[in-house]
């Protein structure tokens, strides 16, 4: 409880710090601060579930459900990579592809790694199990 | 199994950080990015172009080079019809430097009256079209574009020809002097030759003129023009009815005839 509590505020305190100097693009996109704080409240508590659920199976269903989570926000928020946005009369394109492939290569990653983490757990749970029968 | 579990998450995790590191770095710099424009300046050169110049200063501060900056510009009358394009390219703006770019736009007065006199004539606005774009940090390609109206100036704004009046020049000639104006809207100075025909009625051409004006941006020209006429024409102090027909011949453009009734 303790641990999920810390990482809970680890994270709050980085968004705490990020949140000022991404203000500018709050002005320029509509609802991107929105869209932040759900991300933010879901992925804590994901991760708090996931802590509380430490040492069984559940751990990795939440972890599992965190980087699922995390590529679908990517996925839905990118769109085509290209971000663009309007003021006045001027129109900006930032071309965002290359950062959001590397973005959800490395979420792909971590995917990987419950996915990786999960077949660990059960399979020392069945070695375990053998064991005691033996 | 544990150990590569661990070691995938030691190296996403540094990933992470690298990536997040660049962003920050990356919003930084924008910040630390000026772009700020200069005095244009426009240029007439005798082949009938003018040249449009706008000075550009970037004062990288960031922590990145700017890359591969591209700015173009369209000019297109109201119909949408381009009129000129230019582009400048610049392969590196270097972080911690200033640079000074001039964008040079090339506007050909012959294409530009050839669509008609409405040019000539009657102040106007061009749309322009502009694109700017760059590599940010090698990896962001950004784009920023904007259309705007470009007031244009008639270089013979509000011409007109005034009621000819008729004077004995000498013994065989009448004099018919006509009065002449226009404001010189352009922004550029009007140096050239006007030369002026009068027909009478029946369409016979009477006499020719012509008249050097010199006419610099912003001012008016207040003159007249003078005509012999012989006094065996009739038609001139029978009917006193007519038309001039007017030639523009600058260095930056020709036009005629100009059409213009009397009496």
């Amino acid at each position: 409880m303790a641990k999920a509590t810390v990482k809970a505020i680890l994270v709050y305190l980085i968004y705490f710090l990020l949140v000022p100097m991404l203000a500018p693009l709050f002005e320029l996109i509509p609802g991107l601060m929105e869209s932040i704080e759900v991300f933010v409240i879901v992925y804590i508590m994901l991760m708090i579930l996931g802590d509380l659920t430490a040492k069984t199976v559940f751990q990795y269903f939440f972890s599992t459900a965190r980087a699922l989570f995390f590529m679908a926000y990517l996925l839905l928020s990118m769109g085509d990579g290209m971000f663009n946005t309007s003021y006045e009369n001027f129109s900006l394109t930032v071309n965002l592809t290359l950062f959001y492939t590397v973005a959800v290569l490395l979420s792909l990653l971590g995917f990987a790694r419950t996915i990786l983490q999960a077949i660990n757990f059960m399979s020392e749970r069945a070695e375990a199990n053998s064991g005691l029968q033996l | 199994m544990n150990v590569p579990i661990r070691a995938l998450g030691i190296a996403t995790s540094i990933f992470w950080v690298l990536l997040m590191a660049f962003m920050v770095l990356a919003a930084f710099s924008v910040k630390d990015l000026n772009f700020d424009f200069g005095e244009p300046q426009f240029t007439p050169a005798p082949d009938g172009q003018l040249t449009f110049s706008l000075p550009l200063y970037v004062d990288n501060r960031g922590y990145y080079s700017l890359k591969e900056f591209h700015l173009s510009t369209v000019f297109s009358d109201e119909e949408g019809e381009e009129i000129s394009r230019a582009n400048t390219y610049i392969p590196v703006i270097p972080h911690g430097e200033n640079t000074t770019i001039v964008h040079n736009v090339t506007l050909s007065t012959a294409s530009l009256f050839e669509n008609g006199e409405h040019y000539l004539f009657n102040d106007n606005n061009l749309n322009v079209s502009v694109t700017a774009g760059l590599n940010f940090a090698e990896l962001l390609p950004v784009e920023i574009s904007t259309n705007f109206t470009f007031p244009w100036g008639a270089p013979f704004y509000n011409f007109a020809l005034g009621a000819p009046s008729y004077g004995r020049s000498s013994s065989t000639h009448d004099e018919v002097t006509v009065p002449m104006s226009f404001e010189n809207h352009a922004f550029f100075d009007l140096i050239g030759n006007i030369r002026i025909e009068l027909y009478d009625g029946a369409g016979s051409l009477l006499d020719e003129t012509q008249t050097l004006v010199d006419v610099p941006q912003g001012s008016s020209y207040d003159g007249s023009v003078a005509f012999n006429v012989p006094l065996e024409t009739a038609s001139l102090s029978t009917a006193r009815t007519g038309h001039f027909e007017v030639y523009f011949n600058t260095g930056l453009l020709e036009y005629g005839p100009l059409v213009i009734p009397y009496g």
